[in-house]
């Protein structure tokens, strides 16, 4: 089969990227339990943070990293003070709909700033074909893989082996229990969250050379990092990236087989079913008890 | 009237409930005594229709309803309280009770009636009208067994309802199981109290890891070697003595 | 002030209205106003009086849509007929909904619901067969009571009106009867009400499976007014925000709470419209910004929304009295 090459490396270099998109989610979920519906829109304004520095100043979307982590850090320690903060320990339609808020509204920022017209970044790395096991790729995609797949890296060495990192694990596992350690959580939750926007910040600005940018982008990346934590077991790093793995393959053989057209129907039914049969996601991680299982 | 025949919960690996079997018979008030983690609740669970059990069978009135949901064994007079109190907290104390009461009643007016009858029974007439999640403790178990007894069970179970409860409101309760019972409902209660245990049961269930391990009036429960061991420990036969 | 106060000054006024004013941009306001009132209040018998809040009412509601204009268009059928099929293929669609209520818990039966209107979605606008694929179905005006072609603005405020009203009349039943008060229990505490005799799950799924049957019946009827089909407009995500928006506002598990929310939020909406419609289309988005922001602060510190804040204002004042 001559396609393979293709689909196994189109697999691997999708995969990484809805991997730094969902180890953000997964942080947030995992240690805050909220289900953060505004997830995506971080990344669209990380494409849009791209797209305006490309067109005003010429800046190649990957220099611009070195300033998308601290000001998406930035940002996450603001909306956590602001919005966050009161959500956690609220009713679940006080966290649904807080969220769709802040959505909303982020939506429309972006809309009544910069209108509904969509938007390409070429850098001229998008122009430059690379070959991997004789497939054609473009060099946007192989520098955003590199660079999620560092940051996914980096990420679980902070969680492995940093003093900060094992407070989060424990606070995942048990906020109450943490806090009578004398863990501030509170703290723990506001590190989480700005970790996790600087992650899927991040990576709307390595993804905005291979995607159209417009206000609602974020909506197919929030489903899709949804069904990729699900998938992998709420709240579990390690399954994170291997559902990720399998959104990724389940996407791109999809398209081949069945076109780009119903690839999107196909995760949507993946999500509803994983949801159904197996909440715990495929691995069985703990997190099954929040959907009712 | 309630009979469990061998019946067995497991959860994983750890068997919560391990082939226990003993009767429960109308006119007469049965406690389960045991500590922690003994599978009290959990058998609570497996009778009122929450958990299936996984081997054994639950009879009520001679009929199984081992699978039965738990609304279908409510309508069929069997009902049951929960150890963390669940009110319905949005709504009046009065409304609570009255949800209990249209498991029986068809229409909303009989079934005001009839909760305004079980509140004024459990002395909650002056709250009637408050929101559910305004009350204290103490207040909110009677809720739970107004709401309970709404639904016109003939065999009500009760988990640790005298958990929290302050010494006035204690007697206060245990006057009310007096007089349920003096009323003809069957009663069975998961209790820690020990003395309002001994004073209302007729016959005491001791459960421990799972497993039944004495079955008896209070009196020879009290003194039974295993039951000291397991739960109730020396001080308990000294004071009792 | 008797508890349906509120009900008989919204709908009376409406029903005065177009005796007195004639302007079709304002006759038109109020038919969106009631519109929108009534879809928020089918949202509501799922969202607010059963507490399953769902986050994809646009399938239902693009369901009814649909039913209506293909059944004009395709097969020359009474939109009325449009209407009952649509009601019938949302009934099924909201079972599918209920079943999955009663295996998901809040954000995932939410986060469930999204994906099953955007597969609507995609599905509608690809089936070119069937749907005409993206470029949407335009509904034939047929003069005629059968083919709901009714050309005057003031036919439509009686036509909505009815709506409006039959969608009340559904929720104040909901508040009143023996089945509203045990759904209520499994709104507050599902096993409580488990253990109370009442079926939680069969209850929940009829809830659910009767708000998407009306918010179907309210979709045909939108298509009918509005001429055309979108399956991008229909199925978005964001007219299942606005659903609950409106009710969330104006008072969710109140009857009138979802009209008063239409009637903020489509007034905004309608004057911002009108104000901007010279300048450049972004700027709308500012109404939408405005609820965004709106939505968080009323679902952090008025939960019962203004009805529900101002019928304790009342109270507490010895006004208003408790049927």
């Amino acid at each position: 089969m001559t396609a393979l090459p293709q689909l196994l490396v189109s697999t691997v270099l999708l995969g990484g990227i809805y991997a730094l998109i969902a180890v953000g989610l997964t942080l947030i979920f995992g240690i805050m339990r909220v289900v953060n519906f505004a997830h995506g829109e971080f990344l669209m304004l990380g494409m849009y943070l791209a797209f305006w520095s490309f067109t005003l100043w010429g800046l190649d979307p990957y220099f611009l990293l070195v300033v998308a982590v601290p000001l998406f850090f930035a940002i996450g320690l603001g909306i956590y003070a602001l919005v966050m903060r009161g959500v956690i320990h609220a009713s679940h339609n006080v966290q649904i709909f807080t969220t769709v808020g802040l959505s909303t509204a982020l939506q429309n920022v972006a809309l009544v700033f910069w209108t509904g017209d969509f938007r390409f970044v070429r850098p001229w790395e998008s122009s430059i074909v690379v070959r991997i096991l004789g497939a054609a790729f473009n060099l946007s995609q192989v520098i955003a893989f590199a660079v999620a797949l560092l940051f996914t890296l980096a990420l679980f060495a902070f969680m492995k082996w940093t003093h900060a990192g094992r407070v989060m694990r424990a606070t995942a596992q048990d906020g109450e229990a943490a806090t009578l350690m004398g863990i501030d959580t509170d703290r723990v939750y506001r590190l989480a969250f700005a970790m996790g926007i600087a992650c899927v910040g991040v990576a709307g600005v390595l993804v905005s050379p291979l995607y159209s940018v417009y206000p609602t982008a974020g909506l197919q990346f929030v489903l899709l990092a949804y069904v990729v934590v699900v998938l992998g077991g709420l709240g579990d790093m390690v399954g994170a990236l291997l559902g990720a793995l399998i959104v990724a393959a389940v996407e791109v053989i999809g398209s081949y087989v069945f076109g780009s057209a119903w690839k999107e129907v196909i995760y949507f039914v993946l999500f509803i079913a994983v949801l159904v049969f197996r909440p715990a996601g495929l691995f069985g991680q703990r997190g099954a008890e929040a959907l009712g299982a | 009237m309630l009979e469990l025949d061998a019946v067995t919960k497991r959860f994983g690996g750890l068997t919560a409930v391990g082939k226990v079997s003993f009767r429960a018979t109308e006119g007469e008030i049965l406690g389960i005594i045991g500590p922690n983690g003994a599978g009290k609740t959990t058998l609570f669970n497996v009778i009122s229709g929450f958990y299936a059990p996984d081997e054994g069978r639950v009879l009520l009135d001679g009929r199984d309803v081992s699978k039965l949901p738990a609304h279908q064994i409510c309508a069929l007079g069997l009902c049951r309280t929960f150890q963390l109190v669940k009110p319905f907290g949005n709504l009046s104390v009065e409304d609570n009770v009255m949800i209990g009461a249209l498991t029986r009643l068809p229409s909303v007016a009989a079934a005001r009636e009839e909760a305004r009858r079980m509140v004024a029974l459990c002395r909650l007439e002056a709250l009637a009208g408050a929101p559910a999640r305004s009350l204290p403790i103490g207040l909110r178990k009677r809720l739970e067994v107004a709401r309970a007894l709404a639904t016109k069970p003939r065999l009500l179970l009760l988990d640790e309802v005298m958990a929290g409860l302050n010494a006035t409101e204690l007697g206060e309760m245990v006057a009310l199981i007096q007089r349920l019972h003096a009323e003809g409902l069957g009663l069975i209660i998961i209790e820690h109290i020990m003395a309002a245990m001994m004073r209302l049961a007729h016959r005491i269930v001791v459960l421990h890891h799972g497993e039944k391990i004495a079955e008896g009036p209070p009196e020879s429960i009290a003194r039974d070697p295993r039951v000291v061991d397991a739960y109730l420990g020396e001080e308990f036969v000294l004071a009792d003595a | 002030m008797r508890p349906h106060a509120l009900a008989l000054a919204i709908f009376g006024i409406s029903a005065l209205t177009p005796l007195v004013i004639r302007d079709g941009f304002f006759l038109d306001s109020l038919i969106l106003i009631l519109m929108w009132g009534a879809i928020s209040g089918a949202w509501n018998v799922a969202g607010g009086y059963a507490g399953q809040a769902s986050l994809g009412h646009s399938a239902f509601f693009g369901i009814g849509a649909y039913s209506a204009a293909l059944m004009a268009t395709r097969w020359n059928a009474s939109p009325w007929l449009g209407m009952l099929v649509g009601a019938v293929v949302a009934t099924g669609a909201g079972l599918i909904i209920g079943y999955l209520s009663n295996r998901l818990k809040g954000p995932y039966f939410a986060l469930a619901t999204i994906a099953f209107s955007q597969v609507l979605l995609i599905v509608a606008s690809r089936w070119r067969g069937f749907t005409a694929g993206s470029e949407g179905v335009p509904v034939p005006f047929r003069p005629g009571f059968w083919t709901l072609g009714f050309a005057s603005k003031v036919t439509w405020v009686y036509l909505v009106l009815c709506l409006a009203l039959a969608v009340y009349l559904v929720q104040v039943y909901l508040e009143r009867s023996r089945i509203g008060y045990r759904l209520a229990g499994v709104r507050e505490d599902e096993d409580a009400a488990e253990a109370l005799g009442i079926p939680s799950r069969r209850l929940k799924v009829m809830a659910v499976a009767a708000s998407a049957a009306l918010t179907s019946v309210c979709g045909a009827l939108w298509a009918q007014y509005v001429g055309f089909v979108d399956p991008f407009y229909v199925f978005s995500v964001d007219l299942s925000i606005r659903f609950a928006l409106n009710a969330i506002i104006g008072g969710i598990g109140t009857a009138m709470g979802p009209f008063v929310g239409s009637i903020l939020i489509t007034s905004l909406e309608t004057f911002l419209r009108a104000s901007f419609s010279d300048v450049r289309g972004g700027l709308i988005g500012i109404y939408l910004i405005i609820y965004g922001c709106l939505l968080i602060v009323v679902v952090r510190f008025i939960p019962q929304g203004l009805v529900g804040w101002f019928g304790q204002r009342f109270r507490a004042m010895g006004l208003y009295a408790r049927a």
